[in-house]
């Protein structure tokens, strides 16, 4: 009976104590939900984590990942930081899930950036060749962009070309205007893409800035606008 | 006038008009039996969690927004701005868990001293109902979260009331407010979470404790000293006018002793570990292929991943009915005769099997069939071989297969999850139709995509699937059938930049 008197004594204040210090030490209690990371914000250790945890399984290099290569040079000597953080706080197109905080997820702006900064000082190098995108895609002329198609990509990508179709509109209907512009501009060397801001046989410019827009603009009017246009 | 004398005029006042002492005394100093020690502090601690989550519960509805543009926000919102919000939450969510935790101890402790026989069979009873109503509160208190978690046990939920035959679909309606999960549903659990579940569990809880004063407390079971119904009540009564304590303060003292150890032990995890969720935001578009259920559901999980596919709607259905008929029954099974352990060994054995075969499930649930690997979808880059040389509506069906977390189930190259089959060779198995109708519908443990992939989305997935093959094995084929996509022979290698675009 003793012991048990002890503990009575002793649970009161024990408790209250508990209840006390955790109070005190609010801000500081390992269980209070954390709104930033631990890791050295933007370090490569930091980059390679968040990189290789969350978008390699999309984003790898060479041909390996079925979207845009990250790891591999080309991409970040067609794209700027600002469309890059964009893409990761708030999605592309129907395929790039959004990482910002507005839908819940684990990215904060700064961190968005931070990761951006860090992609390219890992695979960046060299600066970015024109036509560079600046995350809104620029208008163009859809009749002008048709014609263009019909001499530089038809041979791939007409109905006899053997790279398979890009007017497809179940393939247009996944795809972003801004994620066109990068396939045109950036390319995909290890799948035998070629990219249009390189000098290309007779065309010792690649495409320019119009061009591009006018090709996008081309491919952007073969997309179907609603479902129901898209039934035979 | 003198203010002890003021306050005895006041409780006179009271009495007078309520009988409020004469309603109480008797519940502080009933007689308990002397050597019921430890063993029963079981049933107050999971009182004092109920109390806990009542009161903490109050708070958060002060603060939640039950509807379902906003909870989640809400959520982050008490977490992150009320001061000590985090904290309620963490209390409420962890107070769940070990309410759970000590009412099964308690049922166990009833179950192992037989003290469900004679007189007290309805206090078994009462207490197999609010065992039902306390793991409905937290399932609904998981919904509460309307993070992704909510909304794969929802979409569960609602696929095991799809399986009642006939009324299924009206079970369904029921359950979520219509066809799907949307902001009908919230409002709905929100009613049961807050109304009428803890209103079952209130009524339940005094029906617990007025049998409790009426029954008496049981003794410690002694060998040889049996049950016997016509002659125990006048036994007990004897016994305790001779040998009983006062509850209060004899018994009453470990109680509070325990309940004060719990209290720190449920504020120490609290702070420690902090709440539960809110997950990913809920979006009909992503099934979360990580469906964690809360702890005390875990192992009906595990159970189900168990199950050959064929059983599932007669197990799911009857399995649950069977539980509560079984449960309740046990009082009336045997009501009397012996009650210590020792000379029960079947009892103890079936409880111990009981207590592994849980312990056994929750580990199958936390680990093994339902660990798909996490991310799956966002780490493990499609392989090389299964982009080369394929169409870009292909190569965005690629897209589709890491974007709708395939990848977590199903290994490509031998990296994914093994929770459904490799699918390296699946055009070989299957043929167009058949793959569109494995995703659309789900089947097994495979969970169904139906609506939440669109037909571009679908198309260019099926298109990817029938050119995962074995580069000199033949697609799949229904004899005599069409197939509605053409099947290309895949070429070896890697196109050739040829010089385009020079004419
Ligand atoms: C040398 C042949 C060749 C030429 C010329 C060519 N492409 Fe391609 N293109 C390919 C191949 C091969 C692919 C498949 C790789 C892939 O799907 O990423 C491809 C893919 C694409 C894609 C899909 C990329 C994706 O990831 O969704 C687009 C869009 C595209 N090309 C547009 C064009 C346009 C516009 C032109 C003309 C300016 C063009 N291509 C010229 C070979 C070519
Ligand atoms: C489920 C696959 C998937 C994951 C995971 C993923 N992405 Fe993407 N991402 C895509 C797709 C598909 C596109 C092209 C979308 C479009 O334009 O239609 C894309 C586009 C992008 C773009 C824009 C490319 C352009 O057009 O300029 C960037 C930048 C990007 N992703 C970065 C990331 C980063 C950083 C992560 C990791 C935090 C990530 N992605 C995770 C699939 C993914
Ligand atoms: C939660 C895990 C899970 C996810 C996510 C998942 N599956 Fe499955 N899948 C399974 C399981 C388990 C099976 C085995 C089917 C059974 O139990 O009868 C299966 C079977 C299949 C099969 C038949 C394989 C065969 O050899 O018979 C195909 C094809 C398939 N899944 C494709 C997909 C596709 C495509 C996706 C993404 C849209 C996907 N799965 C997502 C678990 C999953």
């Amino acid at each position: 009976m003793n012991a048990l008197r002890l503990l009575r004594a002793a649970s009161l204040p024990s408790l209250c104590g508990a209840l006390l210090s955790s109070a005190g030490a609010c801000d500081r209690l390992p269980g209070r939900p954390e709104s930033a990371q631990v890791a050295q914000e933007g370090s490569p250790e930091w980059t390679a984590h968040v990189f290789n945890t969350s978008c390699r399984g999309c984003h790898a290099q060479g041909s390996e990942g079925a979207a845009v290569p990250l790891m591999d040079n080309a991409y970040w000597r067609a794209a700027t930081d600002e469309q890059v953080t964009q893409a990761v706080l708030h999605g592309q197109g129907v395929l790039m899930p959004a990482f910002g905080p507005t839908v819940g997820g684990p990215f904060t702006p700064s961190q968005a950036s931070a990761l951006t900064r860090g992609m390219r000082a890992l695979w960046g190098g060299g600066a970015v060749r024109s036509p560079e995108m600046s995350g809104t895609v620029v208008a163009g002329n859809a009749t002008n962009g048709k014609a263009i198609f019909d001499v530089a990509c038809a041979a791939c990508h007409g109905a006899n070309g053997s790279s398979g179709s890009v007017t497809d509109p179940m393939y247009l209907r996944l795809v972003s205007d801004q994620g066109l512009w990068t396939a045109v501009v950036a390319g995909r060397r290890a799948l035998g893409s070629p990219a249009w801001n390189e000098p290309m046989p007779g065309r010792p410019n690649g495409l320019t800035t119009t061009e591009v827009a006018d090709v996008v603009a081309y491919l952007s009017s073969e997309r179907p606008r609603s479902m129901s246009e898209m039934q035979p | 006038m003198k203010a002890p004398r003021m306050f005895g005029v006041a409780i006179d006042w009271v009495e007078s008009r309520t009988g409020a002492v004469a309603f109480i005394a008797p519940l502080l100093t009933h007689h308990v039996p002397r050597n019921a020690k430890w063993w029963y502090v079981f049933g107050s601690a999971t009182l004092m969690f109920f109390t806990i989550q009542i009161v903490t519960g109050v708070c958060l509805a002060t603060l939640y927004a039950p509807s379902a543009a906003e909870a989640w926000e809400s959520l982050r919102y008490i977490d992150q701005q009320v001061p000590f919000g985090w904290m309620l939450r963490a209390l409420h969510g962890w107070s769940s868990n070990a309410m759970v935790v000590m009412m099964a101890i308690h049922m166990l402790q009833v179950f192992l001293h037989a003290s469900y026989k004679f007189p007290r069979e309805l206090n078994w009873v009462t207490g197999v109902f609010l065992l039902f109503t306390v793991l409905a509160l937290a399932f609904t208190g998981q919904v509460m979260r309307w993070d992704q978690d909510a909304y794969w046990g929802l979409g569960i939920g609602a696929s095991i009331a799809d399986r009642v035959p006939l009324i299924g679909n009206q079970v369904r309606g029921l359950l979520l407010g219509g066809p799907i999960i949307g902001g009908e549903t919230l409002s709905r659990f929100f009613a049961l979470h807050v109304f009428v579940l803890p209103g079952a569990a209130i009524g339940l809880v005094g029906l617990h404790l007025a049998l409790i004063m009426k029954n008496g407390i049981s003794e410690m079971p002694k060998p040889g000293a049996t049950v016997e119904p016509a002659t125990y009540r006048a036994e007990y009564e004897q016994r305790m006018e001779k040998d009983g304590v006062p509850f209060y303060p004899d018994a009453a003292q470990r109680d509070m002793v325990f309940c004060g150890a719990c209290l720190v032990l449920l504020v120490v995890l609290a702070a420690v570990y902090g709440p539960f969720g809110p997950g990913g935001q809920p979006d009909p578009t992503l099934i979360d292929t990580n469906p964690r259920p809360d702890y005390p559901f875990l192992w009906i999980f595990g159970a189900v991943s168990l199950l050959p596919p064929a059983s599932e709607t007669a197990v799911m259905l009857v399995a649950p009915l069977v539980g509560v008929l079984v449960l309740v029954a046990v009082p009336f099974l045997a009501n009397a005769g012996e009650r210590a352990p020792s000379r029960r060994p079947g009892m103890v054995l079936v409880a111990a099997l009981a207590v592994m075969a849980v312990a056994a499930l929750t580990w199958e649930g936390k680990t093994s069939p339902w660990s798909p690997v996490m991310d799956g979808w966002s780490a493990l880059p499609t392989p090389s071989h299964f982009l080369t040389g394929r169409t870009p509506l292909e190569v965005q069906g690629a897209n589709v297969f890491q974007f709708a977390q395939c990848r977590n189930c199903h290994s490509l190259n031998g990296l994914g999850g093994e929770r459904g089959p490799a699918l390296d060779a699946i055009a070989t198995r299957m043929t167009a139709d058949q793959l569109m109708r494995q995703i659309q519908q789900g089947d097994g443990n495979m969970p169904a995509f139906g609506r939440n992939l669109d037909s571009a989305q679908m198309t260019a997935l099926v298109s990817f699937l029938t050119t995962l093959r074995p580069e000199f094995e033949a697609p799949a084929v229904i004899p005599g059938a069409q197939l509605p996509l053409p099947v290309r022979q895949m070429p070896g290698e890697v196109a050739t930049p040829v010089a385009a675009g020079t004419q």
